[in-house]
């Protein structure tokens, strides 16, 4: 996995590639968290996503809610189609923010 | 077209890419899978990374994990081996899906994708057994 961020006002886009599963979740939280925490409004872009499990799944519940908690919130952009299909079975497409 | 191969992976979390490109590898050879290649991928790293995580609790122990790809033309049949700590099937239950919290998610996938998930006390060298089964 790699990524990219870039901010503008208060907003902070992360643009995420690659796969992301149980081996780099850490890392992914490592870059999300502190965002969330700064009072950034976060933008998850997962186009070039080309793969996400469980693990994936359980950063974007953990960032939607601890922004939550802070009165922000994350929202997820440009998600590719395989990591659609995956938000869908888990039947979270209602829950977390998708634009 | 019938398949059986099978590979050995070290019981660590950088295994699963190596994993899913194993079974990515093995499922390119029959255009039967084209359709649910990722749903089954999908399915076999969850599986895998349970064992990471719960059967070696994410610790190095520089134990293998055996996966093994059947296909006899109807049904494939993925079963994965460990010597982690034994697994108490009664206790593996996906969570509820409107208890909207990180984890607990693998086991739901893995029933979603699969027809039938058979948890077995390894009869070998090994100790645990999931048995993981599909139609076509």
């Amino acid at each position: 996995m790699s990524y990219k961020i870039t901010e503008e006002g208060n907003v902070a886009t992360v643009h995420l590639d690659g796969e992301i599963d149980m081996d780099v979740t850490e890392k992914a939280k490592e870059v999300i968290m502190p965002l969330i925490e700064a009072g950034k409004e976060v933008h998850l872009n997962l186009k070039e996503v080309q793969y996400m499990d469980s693990s994936g799944i359980s950063v974007l519940i953990e960032s939607h809610q601890k922004a939550a908690e802070l009165g922000n919130k994350v929202i997820l952009k440009e998600i590719s189609k395989s990591v659609l299909k995956v938000i869908m079975m888990a039947k979270l497409e209602q829950i977390l923010i998708i634009e | 077209m019938t398949l059986d191969e099978h590979k050995e992976f070290p019981v660590e979390s950088s295994s699963l890419k190596e994993i899913r490109n194993f079974a990515r590898e093995v499922f390119a050879k029959d255009p039967i899978f084209k359709s649910s290649i990722d749903d089954v991928i999908l399915a076999i790293a969850e599986a895998a990374q349970n064992i990471v995580k719960h059967a070696y609790t994410g610790q190095p122990s520089g134990d293998t994990m055996r996966v093994e790809i059947k296909f006899d033309d109807k049904q494939l049949v993925v079963e994965l081996f460990d010597k982690g700590k034994p697994a108490i099937p009664q206790n593996i239950k996906p969570r509820r899906l409107d208890d909207i919290r990180a984890g607990g998610l693998g086991t739901f996938f893995i029933g979603q994708i699969m027809d039938e998930v058979i948890f077995k006390t390894a009869a070998t060298d090994w100790v645990n057994h999931l048995i993981l089964k599909k139609n076509y």
